[in-house]
């Protein structure tokens, strides 16, 4: 199963049980503003947050829970993972801080532990140990409207195509998640326009970690030529010289 | 004083500084002493310590490609300097990297975690690599000293074409690959500089900026030991630079134009002035003062169009490390004065290092005389009489001590402790309560707080007995003091004890071992409780009993005290909505209290919860 997480925000009453259920689950701190917090609520104490959109929509923010995850490709030491149940999780034993994660993500979603001498990155994990024992996250389970339900990706993406043509006049017609930077695990429904959730440019349906690709993957060829190159310019410029008859000891 | 002691003299202050800012770096964390933040991760040390100073490296693998795979022979005066500057540089790149990275005792981590996916990745092991292969290049010229190295020497020198040619491999792919880390974020990065050829972009532009920084190092130690520059050498360089910098500025235009982004070069946010900027200072101005025979051959010339280019290179690094990324609103970042010293620090901790060097080994042909021959003169005066002794000499390694300890004793003195104390939390004062039969409880005054209906619950929890339920009488025999004049923070604990007071003569007139122990520390730790003498400070039956000196935050206070309450009666009432957070943070309740203020409530989605997870 593809562990997948559909918002319907029509059906939201901004009461913030997730929230709370989120932070008890996974035993967060109590949260007070802090210099370095974001406006939208989520922060190395709140994976998950209710914000106003337009048209006062309640509209939850979490991990997408990318399919192709940007951040988890930019780790250099591979702490970021997606795993086979869809949750991104996150092994603080290997992290060494650099926040390339933070500087990657498209949604804007890893938070720091700023004020900690030995600090990690936080983000929601979809309660990756409460999924994988078979049961859900805590803040589907706490929700008192349905309006944030937990199940397969698939069936979640065929329900919600459901509701929105099942009332057009209430829902606007897309599906966000569906395929934006390649797909993400956590889908939403809504009457009001989603795109405030990410930085400012509209994102396109290409997975985020394609666009480096190509230079990585050109890596190996490029060291190889380089020291090939280098070698064959060596050796073609030192026997000119040596065949125009200065040879130039090499000399300290 | 001579130019070099007067510039180590600067560098050690700097030094100095950043010693303090280091310190409090690793003991307070990275919230306490930068102004990094949730929406700006990436600040200085990356845009300027990492980006640009493997950029100011490069000059290294351009002077030794020069030299050992052009065998351009006259250019070998200035290989030995070039590959000092290149390995300094990458010391303090890697410096600068412990400072930034949250956990730097895992740095060895990306030796043993593979993920080659990441652009990172591979800057970190260039950086491993290179600073590997540039120790092993540049190591025969210290070992010349020490005839017991001789061998190692040898061996070094006879297989130093292998590694010239793995350090420009190393380079190639390093220079670049700094590139590379931004092309995961087009929704950051402006579309001005974001390219998907970045990483060639960024190969050129080092290319240009290995050749400037080799003629500026060049000249500036030149005037710094009063040697001869080799401006003749020099200016073949600044040949070579200038076609550097035509193919640079062709290559961004042309991929600019290319991805259709030329509107953006006259749009009127900051960035479009931003990049001009920083075109005419890396390129076009060193290429055209280049491009002049007469300057390219002068001493000046050379001088100004390396100054301009390299502050340029290095200004188009910070700009993709971070300043020409999109606004978000709340994005604004400026360097803190630890961010900021620390880094100038770095700088200046490895121009001491390339100084010490150069008069130590044989960089160049002839080794600088020792400038501290000359020592400083101060006056002097008997310990006695005070007669004036004259002017003894004062050594120059005590003026850099005294410069390095004074300095350090200023930056602790700037240090803020109250910043890493409120652990990033700002202070947010409180306001009394309004309003009459129904309170306005709204401590910060947000429109986030609450109607509190003061008569209905006082009528039901039983009239006048249970005002004791909820208040306690702060101060002694106090029967109507405010919560907001203890709870005087909305999310910071408060010292709410008066300790001048209970000592003072005109007040308690306590001696110190009525509250402390004897023989004990005396700290609030080791003292009485309130309540030990201040029998009857919490009436029967009041639900509050602070036991230690401090106040919770006003926040905390407040929604102990009604959750306390709420939950229960929720759960015994089978009414789950009583202790949602909705139930009393809701939009819309209008109040005109009894002086004709009124109110209006906000819904809470969007403020923060400030809950402990009950």
């Amino acid at each position: 199963m593809k562990a997948a997480i559909l918002t319907d925000t029509t059906k939201c009453i901004g009461c913030s049980e997730c929230v709370i259920a989120c932070k008890k689950v996974n035993h967060l701190d109590p949260d007070v503003p802090r210099r370095w917090d974001l406006d939208d609520g989520l922060s190395a104490r709140n994976w998950t947050s209710v914000v106003k959109g337009p048209k006062e929509a309640f509209v939850r923010k979490q991990c997408r829970h990318c399919l192709e995850p940007a951040c988890a490709s930019a780790c250099p030491v591979g702490a970021l993972q997606k795993t086979d149940t869809g949750a991104v999780i996150y092994d603080s034993s290997k992290c060494m801080g650099c926040r390339y994660c933070m500087m990657a993500c498209p949604y804007g979603i890893p938070r720091y532990d700023w004020d900690e001498t030995v600090p990690f990155v936080r983000k929601c994990i979809l309660c990756y140990e409460r999924i994988k024992s078979g049961s859900q996250p805590a803040c589907t389970q706490a929700c008192p409207t349905g309006a944030t339900v937990f199940g397969d990706r698939d069936v979640l993406l065929a329900e919600a195509h459901r509701r929105i043509s099942a009332t057009p006049g209430l829902y606007i017609q897309n599906v966000w998640g569906e395929d934006e930077v390649g797909g993400t695990s956590v889908l939403y429904v809504s009457n009001a326009d989603l795109s405030f959730l990410t930085h400012d440019v509209a994102l396109g349906s290409a997975p985020l970690p394609q666009r480096t690709a190509p230079a990585m993957n050109a890596v190996p060829y490029a060291f190889t030529g380089a020291l090939a190159a280098m070698a064959g310019l060596s050796w073609i410029i030192g026997r000119r010289m040596k065949n125009q008859g200065g040879n130039q000891g090499e000399t300290e | 004083m001579s130019r070099v002691r007067k510039l180590k003299f600067a560098l050690w202050v700097v030094t100095g500084l950043a010693v303090a800012a280091a310190l409090a770096r690793f003991l307070l964390g990275l919230g306490g002493t930068t102004n990094l933040s949730d929406a700006v991760p990436w600040g200085l040390w990356i845009g300027f310590d990492v980006m640009g100073g493997v950029a100011l490296a490069a000059g290294g693998f351009i002077i030794t490609a020069t030299v050992y795979i052009f065998k351009l022979e006259r250019y070998h005066t200035i290989v030995r300097s070039a590959v000092l500057t290149a390995f300094l540089g990458y010391v303090a790149v890697a410096v600068g990297l412990l400072f930034d990275l949250g956990l730097p005792w895992n740095i060895w981590h990306m030796i043993v975690f593979w993920n080659p996916h990441s652009p990172l990745f591979e800057v970190g092991w260039c950086v491993m690599l290179y600073l590997t292969v540039l120790s092993l290049e540049f190591f025969p010229v210290p070992a010349e000293e020490w005839s017991a190295l001789a061998r190692i020497r040898r061996f070094l020198i006879q297989w130093r074409l292998p590694l010239v040619i793995a350090g420009i491999g190393l380079s190639i792919l390093h220079q670049s690959s700094l590139g590379s880390l931004f092309l995961i974020m087009p929704y950051r990065l402006h579309p001005l500089w974001y390219s998907p050829i970045l990483p060639v972009i960024f190969l050129i532009s080092a290319i240009g900026l290995g050749l400037m920084t080799v003629i500026f190092e060049s000249h500036f130690t030149a005037y710094l030991y009063r040697r001869k520059p080799e401006t003749e050498l020099l200016a073949g360089l600044g040949r070579a630079a200038r076609w550097v910098l035509i193919l640079y500025l062709v290559v961004r235009l042309g991929d600019l134009a290319l991805r259709g982004q030329l509107g953006a070069l006259v749009g009127w946010g900051w960035q479009a002035p931003l990049f001009w900027l920083e075109l005419a200072l890396m390129a076009v101005v060193p290429a055209a003062l280049l491009f002049v025979p007469t300057v390219r051959r002068s001493r000046s010339g050379q001088w100004a169009a390396a100054a301009i280019g390299i502050f340029g290179v290095v200004l188009n690094r910070i700009d993709v490390g971070g300043l020409a990324h999109m606004e978000r609103g709340e994005g604004f970042y400026l360097p803190a004065w630890t961010e900021l010293a620390i880094s100038a620090g770095i700088v200046s901790a490895a121009a001491l290092a390339f100084l010490f060097i150069v008069e130590h080994f044989k960089v160049w042909e002839t080794r600088p005389a020792d400038p501290e021959a000359d020592p400083l003169k101060l006056p002097e005066f008997d310990k006695i009489d005070t007669t004036w002794l004259g002017v003894p000499a004062v050594a120059a390694r005590t003026m850099y001590s005294l410069a390095f300890i004074l300095a350090a004793s200023v930056g602790f003195a700037f240090l803020a402790p109250e910043r890493a104390a409120s652990r990033g939390v700002p202070p947010a004062p409180v306001h009394r309560a309004r309003g009459g039969d129904t309170l306005w409880v709204d401590g910060n005054l947000n429109g986030y707080g609450t109607a509190f209906k003061h008569a209905e619950h006082q009528k039901r929890e039983g009239g006048a007995a249970s005002c004791v339920k909820c208040h306690h009488m702060n101060l002694p025999r106090d029967r109507d003091t405010g919560c907001y004049e203890c709870h005087h923070d909305m999310y910071q604990p408060v010292d709410s004890f008066r300790h001048d007071w209970h000592s003072s003569p005109e007040g308690a007139r306590l001696a110190c071992y009525e509250c402390h122990e004897r023989g004990k520390a005396r700290s609030a730790a080791t003292a009485k409780d309130c309540s030990a003498c201040h029998k009857d400070l919490y009436p029967a039956g009041a639900l509050i009993q602070v036991k230690q000196y401090r106040a919770v935050g006003y926040a905390q206070a407040m929604h102990q005290l009604c959750l306390g309450c709420h939950v229960k009666a929720a759960r015994q009432k089978g009414k789950p909505d009583l202790a949602r957070c909705a139930n009393c943070h809701k939009e819309g309740i209008d109040l005109v209290d009894a002086k004709g203020f009124s109110y209006r409530t906000r819904e809470l989605a969007g403020a923060r919860s400030v809950l402990p997870p009950y």
